[in-house]
């Protein structure tokens, strides 16, 4: 070795550490995982918890790794027990978060729903902030828990979900405000507004409760009238629309959609049109027995068979044979056993058995009129330079300005063209959307002899 | 200890047959080091001792080769994780950072040395003009290093679309509708790169493929054709007259006798040419070793940026909802600036004209004057000239990268403007 050469043993052995050091750096950065310590956490609680050789040997035996739930059908992969890792050990009920128990999972088993299905959040992520998706460039943190009862309503209809009974109340004000007057839901609605069909996932809550309280605060220059309700169910109705995710369901889901409960059994004993032979509590048909007492004369077993094939369990029946999914069998069985409940049939829409005026109101709420012609059709929904002091009017007059012709007319027609106020000024942001092909005959009869009916008694009703 | 198990192993057959020279302890083991290695041979046996100074080369090519072979490296062990599937490629990220062992470290890595890389380049560029290096014989030489400069944006812009996360996807759509622009075959060509009118599937396969293989196999050919024709071409570029004359040499360091290999003997300006032989060093130790700790600083200083700074990844590409503004990557924000005040000159003229003038500037910069030399006053004009353009050039892409905001309004770079996202979900 000639002496220049000994000059660059210093560069070389300060160089030499400084990488060494730094990839040892970069290493325990990697390794150190937080997933890791709770792991570890768990690990030592098993290890204190155990009482013979066996289960110490057990515990001790826990592996420290990446934990998840592959979920391609849903498109995701969970991995938050990775840190909560006894989600599924009930000995951990009520124990401190991470690791702790979560109740009620048998409905939902983890490894076919996972768990951010219904809570959001960063599924791939591993660290606390990024998987519950408090991040910058994560849109979708974790549901807030008063809000996890619009989870049901992504898969499930909101009226269905006997546990959420919250969702089943927004869905009321949802109707009962008039929404689909203006905004498109699943295909059905006005053009007026943006589609919703997405909304929950793209919105977050508190910009859709400052949008139901005040639309221009977020929206400026929106045309939507402020919702007047209370502030419970302004929270009931953000919840509900959160729940459109417009998140595609694979089969084995929508198979799984129709809860068994008697709740969905009478949405479908209502929407198959079953008191058309069969009665409850004297209202219905007569070409099947009556229904009131069923489960006093059959077992569930005969019910749910009988669903399957109405011939081989009663020869000669004129029942038709539905092709309900197994879900769907259940629901109605449950629910013709609940009908010995008779503060149950109360509640039952009766074909046939409602006068058309009630059957026009609901075709009022079904389409939403509410959302510009106020609830009961009173009217007072601003609309800013229409001619009509500057409000969209009420319809309690109607029928002494049109006749039936006339007034199925400019339903079906609408009228794009508000007569201005002020001529000077933009045009009025509402307008009247047409119905043509969207609404049925029916229930066209049925709306006109309702806003026919508006008329305060003591007028005239014909010219 | 470790020093006698290494001499046993250079002794034994296989040793020997793997290493030929063992370290080299005298001057001719120093050149055949140097000879014999298909590493070591790109450089001759013997270079002049201004080679060794940082001040004349800073170190800039070399950087940029090193960057590119730590990409290549970093980049093929990220090809072991990445598919190119718009389905899966965002998802890859994701896995990167919180699943994959070290996977966010090399990400980080190839990140970072990708933007150095184009920088690296540039700065490289800039001194060979400022030394005069371009000049005859170098001429072609310079205009591969306008190819690679290319290449390297190339590169580094089709690998911008892979992480397919926001970012990604609208500089993307940016910069491909900036080569829209030129005339005629513009939508052509930009139809060409996406396989398509929009980013896509399409878009991110063909990306893919240039990034991963055409586009690297492309630059390693010319970077060898680079090196090469910097040793053919005499070495580093030095200035004609001799920097030592027999005079200025002590006495011991005069040759009594002196045969010269072949190895020194190459065109122009070289060694055996109107200079003493001594004013010479030998490849190994004295270039090789710095050569080594440049690289040792260029990892050190990688893995700094690795650690502490995370590449970004924003929100998966969504079509439908461009930020605002979508910007190029930042090195093409000088055009997109330009772009701004009009698409014809900032998208076709002004780029066209920038190739055009890097690849004839040494065919129209002819004198053989003040080569070798930084900022020689022999060069006034051209010195201004090229002054002026880098300048323009980085103003306006300083100007693009920060002091651009919604709109590509104009916006302190310290009171970022931020728009409300109003309107339809």
């Amino acid at each position: 070795m000639d002496t220049p050469l000994r000059k660059f043993y210093p560069w070389f052995t300060a160089l030499g550490l400084l990488v060494g050091g730094l990839v040892i750096a970069a290493y325990y950065k990697d390794q150190f995982r937080e997933w890791k310590t709770w792991q570890r956490e768990y690990v030592k609680t098993e290890l204190a918890r155990a009482s013979t050789p066996a289960q110490r040997a057990d515990a001790a035996r826990i592996p420290v790794e990446i934990r998840q739930f592959v979920l391609p059908e849903l498109d995701r992969v969970d991995r938050c027990t990775s840190c909560h890792a006894a989600v599924e050990d009930p000995s951990y009920a009520g124990l401190r978060v991470p690791l702790a128990y979560h109740p009620n999972h048998d409905r939902h088993p983890f490894d076919k729903f996972g768990c951010t299905i219904c809570h959001q959040g960063q599924g791939r992520a591993t660290t606390r902030e990024a998987a519950h998706g408090h991040v910058e460039h994560w849109d979708r943190p974790m549901l807030e828990m008063k809000y996890i009862q619009s989870a049901c309503g992504k898969c499930h209809l909101p009226t269905d979900v006997p546990d959420a009974p919250k969702l089943a109340q927004g869905h009321d004000v949802f109707e009962k405000a008039g929404c689909i007057g203006c905004h498109k839901l699943h295909g059905t609605g006005g053009v007026i507004g943006p589609e919703l069909d997405k909304v929950g996932a793209n919105r977050s809550p508190q910009w859709l409760l400052t949008h139901f309280k005040n639309p221009a605060v977020v929206t400026p220059g929106s045309a939507m009238p402020p919702i007047k309700a209370s502030e419970a169910d302004l929270d009931a109705l953000t919840l509900y629309v959160l729940s459109f995710t417009g998140e595609p369901l694979s089969a084995y889901y929508v198979s799984m959609k129709t809860i068994p409960g008697p709740a969905a059994g009478r949405r479908l004993f209502e929407e198959k049109g079953c008191l058309g032979c069969h009665s409850v509590g004297g209202k219905g048909g007569n070409l099947g027995p009556a229904l009131d007492e069923v489960a006093k004369r059959h077992d569930p077993a005969w019910i749910v068979a009988h669903f399957r094939n109405p011939q081989a369990i009663t020869p000669g029946s004129l029942m038709p044979q539905f092709d309900f999914t197994e879900q769907e069998t259940r629901a109605l069985t449950e629910f013709l056993l609940s009908l010995t409940d008779t503060n149950v049939i109360g509640f039952l829409k009766v074909p046939g058995a409602v006068s058309p005026i009630e059957r026009g109101k609901a075709v009022y709420k079904k389409y939403g009129c509410a959302g510009c012609h106020g609830a009961d059709a009173v009217g007072g929904i601003p609309n800013p330079n229409s001619k009509t002091a500057q409000q969209v009017p009420g319809l309690k007059f109607v029928s002494e300005g049109y006749t039936k012709d006339e007034l199925m007319k400019r339903i079906l027609d609408g009228q794009r063209e508000i007569p201005k106020m002020d001529p000077n000024k933009p045009p009025a942001p509402l307008y009247m959307p047409p119905w043509r092909g969207k609404i049925a005959q029916g229930e066209l009869d049925d709306l006109v002899a309702y806003l026919n009916s508006l008329l305060p008694k003591g007028e005239k009703v014909d010219f | 200890m470790l020093k006698r198990l290494w001499k046993a192993f250079q002794g034994t057959r296989v040793g020997r047959s793997i290493f030929r020279v063992g370290l080299p302890a005298n001057n001719l083991e120093r050149a055949q080091a140097a000879i014999s290695s298909f590493l070591l041979h790109m450089q001759p046996a013997k270079v002049n001792r201004r080679v060794l100074k940082f001040r004349t080369t800073l170190g800039l090519g070399l950087i940029s080769l090193y960057l590119f072979v730590i990409l290549t490296a970093t980049g093929m062990l990220l090809m072991f994780y990445y598919v190119p599937a718009t389905d899966y490629a965002y998802q890859n990220m994701k896995d990167l950072e919180f699943v994959v062992t070290a996977g966010q470290v090399l990400r980080n890595m190839h990140r970072w040395a990708a933007h150095l890389m184009v920088l690296f380049v540039v700065l490289h560029m800039c001194r060979v003009f400022y030394t005069g290096a371009y000049k005859r014989p170098r001429e072609f030489n310079w205009v591969l290093g306008v190819m690679l400069f290319l290449l390297t944006l190339a590169l580094s812009f089709t690998g911008y679309l892979l992480p397919w996360d926001q970012l990604a996807y609208w500089a993307i759509t940016v910069g491909t509708s900036i080569a829209g622009y030129a005339p005629v075959v513009g939508q052509k060509l930009k139809f060409m790169f996406l396989g398509g009118h929009v980013v896509g599937e399409s878009a991110l396969i063909r990306f893919y493929v240039l990034h991963v293989i055409l586009l690297p196999l492309v630059a390693v050919m010319l970077i060898a054709v680079h090196l090469w024709r910097v040793r053919k071409d005499g070495g580093l570029a030095r200035p004609d007259e001799p920097q030592a004359t027999q005079e200025d040499l002590t006495p011991a360091q005069l040759p009594v006798t002196k045969t010269y290999g072949l190895m020194e003997l190459a065109r122009g300006t070289t060694p055996a040419v109107g200079i003493n032989p001594e004013d010479e060093v030998f490849t190994w130790p004295h270039l090789v070793f710095r050569e080594i700790l440049l690289f040792m600083a260029t990892v050190a200083v990688l893995l700094v940026l690795a650690i502490f700074w995370n590449a970004p990844l924003e929100q998966i590409a969504n079509p439908v909802h461009p930020p605002n503004p979508a910007k190029a990557p930042w090195y093409f924000l000088g055009l997109q600036e330009l772009v701004a005040y009009s698409a014809f000159w900032g998208g076709v003229v002004v780029p066209a004209l920038l190739v055009t003038a890097l690849v004839a500037l040494p065919y129209v910069d002819r004198k053989r004057k003040g080569v070798g030399v930084w900022f020689s006053g022999e060069r006034k004009v051209a010195l201004t000239m090229f002054t002026i353009c880098l300048s323009v050039a980085v103003v306006l892409t300083v100007i693009g990268t920060a002091f651009r905001g919604p709109n590509w309004s104009f916006q302190w770079p310290w009171k970022p403007v931020h728009v409300e996202e109003h309107g339809a979900p």
